[in-house]
C-alpha cells in the first residue's frame, strides 16, 4: 500500500521534473542546437548548379586561403582580448572602490551611475560617441577654440574610437560580476593581510585578487563574448576600416548572399571564442562550472 | 602568576611590552574609549572583560592599528607607535572569525606573514613545521582550510601569527564560535601555548570564564573605562566597584538602605525587609542606598538551623530545584518574599530535596559586599 503511493508519488515527481523543465529544453533545441546543426550542414555544401549542392570543405578552404578573411578573424580576436583586459583594468578599481570602500547611499548612487547609460540603446550610446569624437564634433570643436587644434581633427574611424566605444559598451558586465565577489570578500581578510606584514600590493596580490578570480573570469568570458560579436560598435566607430569579423559575416549573408561561407564564417568564430575562453580558463587554473556559479 | 610577578619585579619601563595611556576614542557623540591607561609586563596573559559594546573591540583596534585614537599613546616595548601603520607594527592579531585566507593551505597561510618580514625561503619550511608541531597539528601544512575542523581553524590562526614573534598577540575573542566542549579545551590549550611562545597576549572577551581561567591579569570594561584591573582571584573576591561585583562570577544583588556601620560590618535593611549584615569596604552613611551582592557559592544550605553562629543566617522555603551537576543551584524564597539562588551542593543530603520544603541558608557577612546605589542606574546584573 505505501510502496504503491510511493510510486506513484514518484511518478508524479517525475511528471512535474519534465513539465517545468520542458521550456529550457525547447528554448535550448529549437533556437540554439537546431540552428547551429542548420549552420554547419550550410557550411559544408557547394552550389554545383542552380539549386543542387554538394558536400565539400570549399567554404573553409576559401577562409584560409583568402588573407582578407583570416586577417580580419586574427584582428577581432586580438582587438577584444585588448579590450577585455583594458575593460578589466578599467572596471577593477571602479568595482573595488563599490564594493569595499563606499557604504550606503553613496555605494548606490555609483552602482546606478554604473548603470544608467545601459537605459538607453547600444545605438543611441554609440551615437554619442560618434557625436564627441566626429570631426565637427565637440572635442574637436573645444580643441580648436583653445588653440590647440588649428583645424578639424577627425578622431572616429580608427582602432582606438573602436576600442573606447567597445570598453564603454562592456563596462557593467565587468563591473556586475567583480562588485558581487569583491563583495563577498570578508573585511577582516583584507585587514588581516594587513596585519601580518602585507603591503597594499601584497595584499591586493595574494588576497583580494584570487578571491575576485571567478568574478574576474566570469567578467572577461561575458565581455569576450559581447566584444567578439559586436557589430554595432565597430561598423560606426571604425567605418569602412574597422575590419571586424561580424562585418564578414553579414557581407556574407545580406549583400552577397553567399549562405554557405557565412555560415562557414559563423561556425568558425564558435570555434574561436570556445577556443579563448577555454585557453583563458586553462591558464587562469579556473573551471568553468565555478566561475559560472 | 608567577610570570607576571617575575615581571613586575624586574626594571618596569623595560620589561613592558605594551602600555597606553590615556587612550581615547570617540565615533560622533558616542565615546567608544574613555581615556584608558593600563601598562602589560612582558610575557603576560592580560585580558579585557567587558559586556558587549563596552568599547573592549575599539580598544583592540586601536593596538592593532586599524582605527587611530583621539588622543592618548600606545607604547609597544617603550616606543609610541602612533604613526605606525598596522602592517609595520609588532603587533599581530586573531580576528573573531580566524579570517584565515580561504585560497591558500595551511603552509601558504603561514608562510604568507614570513615572506612579508622577509624571511629566506629556505627557512620557511622549518619554521613552518615548527609551528605547527608546538600547536599539535604537524603534517597539516598541505590542507586546505575548508578540510579543517573548527578547532583546528584556531590553531592555525594562532600558529600563523606566533611564528612572526610579535611583541604583542591581540586575540579578539576567537574562541566565540566554537561549542562548549571545544572551547573548554581551547582555554587551557592558550594558556599552553603563551607560556610556551612566552609573548605577551592581550585577548578580549565578553566571557568571564574565559578571561578568569586564562588570564594572568584582567581588565574589567565598562562603558568605555577600565573599572578595575587585577588578577582574576582580585577580581572575584574584592571587586572594587558594583559593576565588577555583578559582572564577575554570579551573584544575588539585593537594593536595600544602611541602617548602621562599625568599621568595616554594615547593618542593612533590603526592600523585601530582611535585615542582614554584610562587609563594606568604604563608609556609608545611615540610610542611603546600597546594592549587595552575595555569591551563589557562599551561601550553606542546611535541613535545620545552622549550630555555629553566622552573622546572616535566613529560613526560606524552596521554590525551584535547578539541577545543572556539579553547578546546581536551588531557589529559595524568605518568609518576606526576597528571593536568592544558592548553590546545591551534590552531596546525599540535600538529594531528596524539592519544591516546597524549609531550609536554613547561612553566610558570614565577610563573604558578602556592598556598594552604594547609583542615583539613577542599576548596575547591570549576572543572570
Amino acid at each position: 500500500m505505501s510502496e504503491a503511493s510511493g510510486n506513484f508519488n514518484r511518478t508524479q515527481y517525475r511528471l512535474g521534473f519534465w513539465l517545468l523543465l520542458a521550456p529550457i529544453v525547447l528554448w535550448l533545441s529549437l533556437l540554439i542546437i537546431l540552428p547551429h546543426i542548420d549552420m554547419v550542414l550550410v557550411s559544408l555544401r557547394e552550389r554545383i548548379a542552380s539549386r543542387q549542392y554538394g558536400f565539400s570543405f570549399g567554404n573553409y578552404t576559401a577562409f584560409f586561403t583568402e588573407p582578407l578573411y583570416w586577417n580580419t578573424f586574427v584582428r577581432t580576436a586580438v582587438m577584444s582580448i585588448v579590450a577585455t583586459v583594458m575593460t578589466l583594468i578599467i572596471a577593477f578599481p571602479v568595482s573595488f572602490y563599490i564594493a569595499k570602500v563606499l557604504t550606503g547611499r553613496p555605494r548606490i548612487a555609483l552602482f546606478i551611475l554604473c548603470l544608467l547609460p545601459f537605459w538607453v540603446s547600444e545605438l543611441v550610446r554609440t551615437y554619442g560617441w560618434m557625436i564627441l569624437l566626429r570631426e565637427t564634433g565637440l572635442i574637436s570643436g573645444a580643441l580648436q577654440w583653445f588653440g590647440l587644434a588649428d583645424q578639424p581633427v577627425e578622431m572616429l574611424y580608427n582602432d582606438v574610437a573602436i576600442m573606447v566605444g567597445l570598453i564603454y559598451t562592456s563596462m557593467l558586465f565587468m563591473v556586475v560580476p567583480l562588485v558581487t565577489t569583491l563583495d563577498s570578500l570578508d573585511n577582516s581578510l583584507i585587514e588581516a593581510g594587513y596585519d601580518l606584514g602585507g603591503s597594499s600590493w601584497n595584499v591586493m596580490r595574494s588576497i583580494v585578487i584570487p578571491h575576485a578570480m571567478p568574478g574576474i573570469m566570469s567578467g572577461c568570458i561575458v565581455v569576450f563574448m559581447l566584444t567578439l560579436g559586436n557589430y554595432l560598435t565597430p561598423t560606426l566607430l571604425g567605418g569602412k576600416s574597422s575590419l571586424w569579423f561580424t562585418e564578414q559575416i553579414y557581407t556574407q549573408f545580406i549583400t552577397r548572399f553567399n549562405w554557405e561561407q557565412g555560415a562557414a564564417f559563423g561556425i568558425l568564430l564558435l570555434i574561436l571564442s570556445s577556443l579563448i575562453v577555454w585557453l583563458g580558463l586553462k591558464i587562469t587554473r579556473q573551471s568553468f562550472t565555478r566561475v559560472m556559479s | 602568576m608567577s610570570d607576571h610577578a617575575s615581571a613586575s619585579g624586574a626594571d618596569a619601563g623595560a620589561q613592558e611590552d605594551l602600555a597606553c595611556t590615556l587612550l581615547s576614542k570617540h565615533f560622533g557623540e558616542f565615546t567608544a574609549v574613555d581615556g584608558v591607561s593600563f601598562s602589560i609586563p612582558r610575557g603576560a596573559f592580560f585580558s579585557i572583560l567587558g559586556p558587549s559594546g563596552c568599547g573592549k573591540t575599539t580598544l583592540l583596534r586601536m593596538l592593532a592599528g586599524f582605527q587611530q585614537p583621539d588622543s592618548g599613546d600606545i607604547l609597544i616595548k617603550g616606543k609610541s607607535v602612533l604613526n605606525t601603520p598596522p602592517n609595520k607594527r609588532p603587533v599581530n592579531m586573531v580576528f573573531q572569525h580566524l579570517a584565515l585566507f580561504p585560497t591558500m593551505s595551511v603552509a601558504e597561510n603561514i608562510a604568507y606573514g614570513l615572506k612579508r618580514k622577509g624571511i629566506p625561503k629556505r627557512e620557511h619550511a622549518t619554521l613552518i613545521d615548527e609551528v605547527l608541531a608546538k600547536v599539535y597539528l604537524p603534517g597539516y601544512g598541505d590542507k586546505r582550510i575548508d578540510q579543517l575542523s573548527g578547532g583546528q581553524k584556531q590553531r592555525v590562526a594562532i600558529a600563523r601569527c606566533l611564528v612572526l614573534n610579535p611583541a604583542v598577540l591581540l586575540l579578539d575573542e576567537p574562541l566565540g564560535a566554537l561549542d562548549l566542549k571545544l572551547r573548554e579545551q581551547m582555554k587551557i590549550e592558550l594558556k599552553r601555548l603563551q607560556r610556551e611562545f612566552n609573548t605577551t597576549f592581550v585577548y578580549i572577551t565578553h566571557d568571564q570564564s574565559e578571561a578568569l581561567v586564562m588570564s594572568d591579569q584582567v581588565a574589567v570594561m565598562n562603558n568605555g573605562r577600565f573599572e578595575q584591573v587585577g588578577t582574576p582571584q582580585e577580581l572575584y573576591y574584592q571587586p572594587k566597584t558594583a559593576f565588577v561585583a555583578g559582572f564577575v562570577g554570579d551573584s544575588n544583588q539585593y537594593a536595600g538602605k544602611v541602617q548602621s556601620q562599625s568599621g568595616d560590618l554594615v547593618t542593612l535593611v533590603t526592600e523585601q525587609g530582611v535585615c542582614l549584615l554584610s562587609h563594606a569596604s568604604q563608609p556609608l552613611v545611615a540610610g542611603s542606598p546600597i546594592t549587595l551582592f552575595v555569591r551563589p557559592e557562599v551561601m550553606q544550605i542546611s535541613t535545620s538551623r545552622p549550630a555555629t553562629e553566622q552573622d546572616n543566617c535566613l529560613a526560606v522555603t524552596v521554590s525551584r530545584v535547578l539541577f545543572d551537576g556539579a553547578q546546581s543551584r536551588v531557589q529559595v524564597e524568605t518568609a518576606e518574599g526576597a528571593e536568592l539562588t544558592v548553590a546545591l551542593p551534590q552531596t546525599a543530603d540535600f538529594q531528596a530535596l524539592e519544591a516546597g520544603r524549609s531550609v536554613h541558608v547561612s553566610w558570614q557577612a565577610s563573604q558578602c559586599l556592598c556598594f552604594p546605589a547609583p542615583a539613577d542606574t542599576k548596575p547591570p546584573g549576572a543572570p
